[in-house]
C-alpha cells in the first residue's frame, strides 16, 4: 500500500473522524449494543411494582432537583458497599425507573436501599435543613419542597405517558392518583420516595447466583 | 446472553483483534517506497514537513507483541469472549462471596468471643467498642450525632445521660435497636389553651423548674389525664416510652412553648428498626457501645 491512499485519510480531516469512529464504535457494538438490547426484555421481579401517584411525584422531584448528581442507586458488588448499603443492586430493580438512577458519583452516600432507615421526620428535617440532623453535611437545603402543591393532572399525564411506554398502569390507578396526591406537597412526595427505595424491592437472594452480599 | 449477541460479540472481538495483529504482523514487512533522500515523498506544509522512513524500533515490537499476549491471555482466563466463562471461572458475584467469606472468617474469634458476654459486659470490651462506635456512626449517628447526645428537634435522645425512655438495660437497648420504637404523645389542645399552658407551668413543677406556682396548682388536676402514661407521681413509664417528666431531661426542649406544644400539638417519635439491616451480632455490639456511653465507669473496672 502506498502511501498516496494514506493521504487521503491524513488529509481530509472529515475521512479521518469517519474511520475513527467506524475503529471506536467497534467497543461499543460490542460492550453496549446487547446489554441495551437485552436491558428492555428485563421482567420486573416479584415485589418490583410501578410507582403509585405520590412516588412517581417524588421520583420526579428527585430528578428534577438533580439529586442523582451527589447520589447514587447502585450498590456495587463490593464487601465494603454491601456491608454499608445492603445487598448489591440489579438491574431488574431499576425496570421502572425511568431514567434509570443508578449514577457514578458520590458526594453523599448510595441511595439505594436508603428507604425506612430513617423516619419520615428525619428525612422531613433533613431536606429543609440537613445541618439540622446531620452537622457536618454539605447538601443544599431544599425548603421550597414544602410549599409546593403535587398537580393531579400532570401526574395522570405522567402515568399515561408511562403506560404508553409500557408501564403496567390500570386505568383505575390512573383514576385514582387525584385522591393520592390530594393535598401532598412536593417534599410528601419526595419523602414517600426515599421511604420507598429497596426495602420492598430487595432481589430474592434465591434469584441472584452466588449472592452473599451480607445482610440485606 | 443469548446466544445471537454472544456470537456478535465474539464476531467483533475477532474482527477487530484480527485488524490489529495483522496491521502488527504486516506493518514491518511493508514496502514503502523511498526517494533518494530517504523520505516517503509524503509532505506536509508545501515541502516544509517530509515524511522520513525507519523501521520500527524493536522496543516497541516487542511491547505490542506483549500486549497482544496479555489480550489474548485475559480473554482465555475471563469473561470476554461473548459469553464464554474463562477458564478461571471468576464472576463479580463469586469474588464477594469470596471477600464476605473471608471477613467472616477474620471476625469469627471476636463474634465468638463476644457471645460469651452479657451486652453490660461486652460494653468495657475495647473490641467491641471500636466496632460498635463504627456502627453507630453509620446508622446511629445521623439522628443521635456521632456524640450520642441527641437531637432535641427531631426529638432523638441522648444516649449518653443514663436516662432511658425505653429502659437502659443491655437486653432493653439491643430491643430497641432491633425492634425499632415509635413514641406517640397525643395532643391535648382540646383541653383548651388556657388548661394547656397551665399543664406545662405543672409539668416544669414536677422537675423544680422555675414556674407559675398558681398555674400550676390550677393545672394540677388536670394531670390525672396524663398519669395514664406518665403515671401519677409524673416518673414516667419506660412500658410506653413515656418520659420521666421530674428529670431535667427534655427530650422535646424545656422552655415553656416547647413544653406548651408538646401538650398541645402532641409529640411523635419514630426509631426504626434496624433488624433488616444489621445482623443480630452487629445489634449486640451497638447495643453494649450504647451502654458503654452512659456507663463510663465500667471501663475503669477492667
Amino acid at each position: 500500500m502506498a502511501y498516496k491512499h494514506f493521504e487521503a485519510i491524513e488529509k481530509h480531516a472529515g475521512l479521518l473522524a469517519i474511520g475513527i469512529a467506524i475503529m471506536v464504535s467497534l467497543g461499543g457494538l460490542a460492550e453496549i449494543t446487547p446489554l441495551f438490547v437485552e436491558a428492555h426484555k428485563l421482567e420486573a421481579p416479584p415485589g418490583v411494582h410501578p410507582y403509585d401517584p405520590l412516588r412517581l411525584a417524588g421520583k420526579d422531584v428527585y430528578v428534577r432537583e438533580g439529586c442523582y448528581l451527589c447520589h447514587s442507586q447502585m450498590i456495587r458488588a463490593l464487601r465494603f458497599e454491601t456491608e454499608r448499603y445492603g445487598h448489591f443492586s440489579t438491574a431488574a430493580e431499576s425496570v421502572y425507573d425511568r431514567p434509570f438512577q443508578w449514577g457514578s458519583k458520590r458526594t453523599g452516600p448510595d441511595l439505594a436501599r436508603v428507604g425506612g432507615k430513617y423516619s419520615d421526620d428525619w428525612q422531613r428535617m433533613h431536606l429543609l435543613d440537613p445541618r439540622q440532623v446531620v452537622p457536618e453535611s454539605n447538601m443544599p437545603a431544599y425548603p421550597w419542597l414544602a410549599g409546593k402543591k403535587l398537580d393531579a393532572a400532570d401526574i395522570q399525564a405522567r402515568m399515561r405517558t408511562l403506560r404508553k411506554l409500557g408501564d403496567p398502569y390500570s386505568d383505575a390507578d390512573i383514576a385514582g392518583a387525584p385522591a393520592a396526591v390530594e393535598g401532598k406537597t412536593e417534599m410528601d412526595a419526595l419523602v414517600a420516595y426515599l421511604q420507598g427505595l429497596g426495602i420492598k424491592n430487595e432481589p430474592d437472594a434465591t434469584s441472584v447466583p452466588a449472592s452473599t452480599g451480607g445482610a440485606p | 446472553m443469548s446466544t445471537g449477541w454472544s456470537l456478535w460479540v465474539m464476531f467483533l472481538v475477532v474482527l477487530n483483534m484480527g485488524i490489529t495483529f495483522f496491521l502488527y504482523l504486516w506493518g514491518p514487512r511493508a514496502k514503502i517506497p523511498t526517494l533518494p533522500d530517504g523520505t516517503s515523498g509524503h509532505v506536509w506544509a508545501h515541502g516544509v514537513l517530509r515524511e522520513g522512513v525507519r523501521k520500527l524500533p524493536l522496543w516497541w515490537v516487542l511491547f505490542s507483541g506483549a500486549m497482544f499476549v496479555i489480550g489474548f491471555v485475559y480473554l482465555a482466563l475471563f469473561p470476554g469472549f461473548g459469553s464464554f466463562k474463562g477458564l478461571l471461572g471468576w464472576t463479580s458475584h463469586g469474588e464477594l462471596a469470596h471477600n464476605v467469606a473471608v471477613n467472616e472468617a477474620t471476625l469469627a474469634p471476636l463474634m465468638e468471643r463476644f457471645k460469651l458476654y452479657p451486652v453490660e459486659q461486652l460494653a468495657s470490651d475495647p473490641a467491641a467498642q471500636q466496632m460498635g462506635k463504627v456502627l453507630f456512626e453509620d446508622n446511629c449517628a445521623a439522628c443521635h450525632q456521632r456524640s450520642a447526645k441527641g437531637n432535641v428537634a427531631l426529638g432523638a435522645p441522648d444516649l449518653s445521660d443514663g436516662d432511658w425512655l425505653y429502659g437502659g438495660s443491655g437486653s432493653d437497648i439491643t430491643t430497641s435497636i432491633h425492634d425499632g420504637r415509635s413514641g406517640v404523645m397525643p395532643p391535648w389542645a382540646s383541653l383548651g389553651a388556657d388548661n394547656v399552658k397551665n399543664l406545662a407551668q405543672y409539668v416544669l413543677s414536677l422537675s423544680g423548674a422555675p414556674h407559675d406556682a398558681a398555674k400550676a396548682a390550677a393545672g394540677q388536676p388536670l394531670f390525672a389525664t396524663c398519669a395514664a402514661c406518665h403515671g401519677a407521681d409524673g416518673k414516667g413509664n419506660p412500658a410506653l416510652g413515656a418520659p420521666n417528666l421530674t428529670d431535667k431531661v427534655w427530650l422535646h426542649g424545656s422552655s415553656v412553648a416547647d413544653i406548651e406544644k408538646s401538650i398541645g400539638e402532641g409529640r411523635q417519635g419514630h426509631m426504626p428498626a434496624w433488624s433488616p439491616r444489621l445482623s443480630d451480632e452487629q445489634i449486640r455490639v451497638v447495643a453494649a457501645y450504647v451502654y458503654h456511653l452512659s456507663h463510663p465507669a465500667d471501663e475503669s473496672r477492667q
